[in-house]
């Protein structure tokens, strides 16, 4: 093995930790993609840092800003060199080892869930997103997804408004009524 | 010592709530390192979204337990299941789990806790001892070094991590990049806002992190769901007294490693762990066990020197601001967010708040002795959680986590954002640390860079005179240099015939 490499061999065991994958000698699927946008990205992140106050003086608020840019530009034209010039693995695929359907379904689900945060409230976008997303991973019946999803949501409702007080978008379920009617209850019966 | 100090140091025990915090952390701790797909920088950059209203005491006492349960929880894995569960871990595997094998799983476990705790202890000392003079020798730094200093770290951090250092350097700039988004403090000048409003206030960084730690590392698993864990059997834990003396002259050779790694800004437990290993390897004549079939100096050697480290990061991150390596980037984000400046005035100022951190790490390294010792029967139950719920879990936790601080749904998508992102930089073998590094050092960067240069009344040229003749700066200088020069091709001609002389 490549004592420089500290990668993960056998595709992603979990121990990751930005740790980073990928291989020393070869590139993977849409590596070179990805190298070709970031010096895009740089080259234009760095044309934009130039407007910030042109070339005034060293220590312009665009000075820091121009300088890292630029390192981005430079190191990312010559990642793209090198990476143009390493052998593609032969043994993955784009859809299959970097960007599989679970993954960008995921990333579909997580964006949806941003949508709906605000109107839906906390409590039900959680509960649609926790049921479909085990339901999917799991591939068991729905009585154990629906189980295990009403049992996580409570647990993490729990530490979050008790323990840790956080703020959640209520939406539509009246979430401050019932807190009040428990709390009702609770006196009510001491 | 002074009263004064004496008491600080003693505040976790005063109050009992901190007392449990500091306990709880280092339980969850414990569990989160060793869960295969949670670690310790995910959970620190979760919590401090959720302990953001919290005062700042309860809020360290938990993120402290953390830290230190989460380096020691890795190990866990490593024996039980050679999966380790925390970066830190990866030296612990290649000795543990032959152990495991041979059904010796129970003195394996016991003798990592006991090490674990000894390395811990002796980092926290050395962090208590030296702390002090570094920040009142810091507290002479002119603004230029503290910039070199930054940039040393962030390069550290990058070459050291992975193998690509230009790689290592791009995640480090686009990190300071990403700082710099929003209005100048100094002049208010628009920068990288593009002219939207929502722009103007900056990126959160902990959308960042969370986005970085949490959500990429999630989308990462989502690849590998249905993995078996292997269930050992336990049997004896506490190891005995004449184990312990026979590997205490190696542990503390393994400690000093530790905590020297763990102080460099920029190099954390892993690497302190594998070097220790290495140490170990050589050192040892002649092992009982060969190393790698199950040999104890190959389990001593790593768990005494990633505990040690954290002590050693803490040295950094609290007399500079600047972070030992992601997990105290993080930590030093939670104390900003808290209102502390980490620095050398921090000590001037604030000497309880350092004392009091000394004491609660002092305090969680005892928790991870007692809960290490105890409790493994349960242990082997929830770490085989199903990652179908874990990972959902996960996302939730950190949707819900960037959207706390500020209440704002615009930090959940710069969250996922970032998440897929770092999805795309692991992948492709670039390092996320130096970003979050980055993210957290652009700030004393730009101000100390502007600093130094309208001290030297824009004047480059004075600049450099001032570096090259000021013996810290040019030391700092020729280290960043070096890091450079080490990747050329003019370095690996110059190593091979060291090396060659060397070996003849």
């Amino acid at each position: 093995m490549d004592t420089d490499f500290r990668g993960d061999r056998d595709h992603h065991d979990g121990t990751s930790d930005a740790t980073p994958g990928g291989y020393p000698q070869k590139r993977r699927p849409g590596e070179l993609g990805f190298a070709a946008f970031l010096s895009g990205a740089s080259l234009f992140l760095l044309y934009s840092a130039y407007g910030i106050s042109g070339l005034e003086s060293l220590s312009a608020p665009g000075a820091v800003p121009m300088a890292t840019t630029l390192v981005m530009a430079v190191t990312a034209l010559l990642i793209t060199l090198r990476t143009a010039q390493q052998q593609r693995v032969t043994s993955e695929t784009l859809a299959k080892d970097i960007l599989p359907g679970t993954v960008v379904m995921f990333i579909g689900f997580l964006t949806v869930f941003g949508v709906l945060l605000q109107p839906l409230g906390f409590v039900l976008t959680a509960a649609l997103f926790l049921l479909v997303s085990i339901k999917v991973l799991a591939r068991k019946s729905w009585v154990y997804t629906i189980g295990v999803t009403i049992a996580s949501l409570v647990v993490i409702w729990l530490i979050f408004r008790v323990v840790f007080t956080v703020l959640l978008p209520a939406g539509i379920l009246p979430e401050a009524e019932f807190i009040q009617l428990f709390r009702n209850l609770v006196s009510g019966a001491a | 010592m002074n009263m004064d100090t004496l008491l600080a140091l003693l505040t976790v025990f005063t109050q009992p709530q901190l007392l449990v915090l500091v306990g709880i952390g280092t339980f969850a701790g414990i569990y989160i390192g060793a869960i295969p797909g949670l670690s310790v920088t995910m959970a620190v950059s979760i919590l401090i979204s959720f302990t953001f209203s919290w005062d700042v005491y309860p809020a360290i006492s938990l993120m402290v337990g953390i830290y230190m349960g989460g380096v020691y929880g890795g190990s866990r894995t490593a024996i039980l299941l050679n999966i380790p569960g925390a970066p830190s871990a990866i030296a612990t595997a290649m000795d543990g789990y032959p152990m495991a094998q041979k059904g010796e799983a129970g003195q394996a476990i016991g003798v990592t806790t006991v090490m674990s705790f000894f390395g811990g202890l002796i980092g926290i000392l050395v962090l208590a001892i030296a702390a002090p003079f570094v920040s009142d020798f810091a507290l002479t730094f002119q603004p230029r070094d503290y910039m070199l200093l930054a940039v040393l770290g962030i390069l550290l951090v990058g070459s050291l991590s992975s193998g690509s250092l230009v790689k290592g350097i791009f995640a480090g700039a686009f990190g300071i990049a990403i700082g710099t988004v929003g209005r100048d403090p100094l002049t208010f000048t628009e920068r990288f806002t593009f002219d939207l409003q929502i722009m103007e206030g900056g990126i959160s960084f902990i959308a960042v992190m969370i986005g970085m730690f949490g959500v990429s590392e999630a989308l990462l698993q989502l690849q590998n769901v249905t993995m078996k864990a292997v269930r050992q059997k336990i049997d004896k834990i506490v190891p005995s007294f004449g184990t312990i003396k026979k590997y205490l002259p190696l542990s503390l050779q393994t400690s000093t490693i530790g905590v020297i790694i763990g102080a460099l800004p920029g190099t954390g437990g892993d690497i302190a762990a594998l070097m220790a290993y290495d140490h170990a390897k050589r050192v040892t004549k002649n092992p009982k066990v060969p190393f790698g079939k199950g040999a104890m100096e190959g389990l001593v050697a790593p768990e005494t020197a990633n505990n040690a480290a954290v002590g050693g990061a803490f040295i950094p991150m609290m007399t500079l601001g600047i972070p030992g390596d992601a997990v105290t980037a993080i930590m030093i984000g939670a104390l900003f967010i808290h209102g502390l400046n980490p620095g050398p005035m921090l000590m001037v100022d604030q000497p309880d708040m350092f004392w009091f951190i000394v004491g609660a790490l002092l305090t969680a390294n005892v928790f991870m002795l007692l809960f290490g010792l105890t409790g493994i029967r349960i242990f082997t139950k929830i770490v085989e959680m199903p990652r179908s719920i874990i990972i959902p879990m996960i996302l939730l936790l950190s949707i819900v986590g960037a959207y706390a601080v500020n209440n704002s749904i615009t930090d959940v998508y710069w969250m996922l954002g970032f998440g897929v992102f770092g999805y795309f930089m692991r992948h492709y073998g670039y390092p996320l640390g130096p970003v979050i590094l980055g993210v957290i050092l652009s700030r004393l960067l730009d101000d100390n860079w502007r600093r130094a240069i309208i001290s030297e009344r824009g004047d480059i040229g004075r600049f450099f005179e001032g570096v090259i003749t000021s013996p810290l700066s040019l030391t700092l200088f020729v280290a960043v240099l070096m890091i450079f020069i080490s990747q050329t091709p003019l370095w690996a001609t110059v190593k091979k015939r060291l090396f060659r002389k060397a070996e003849s």
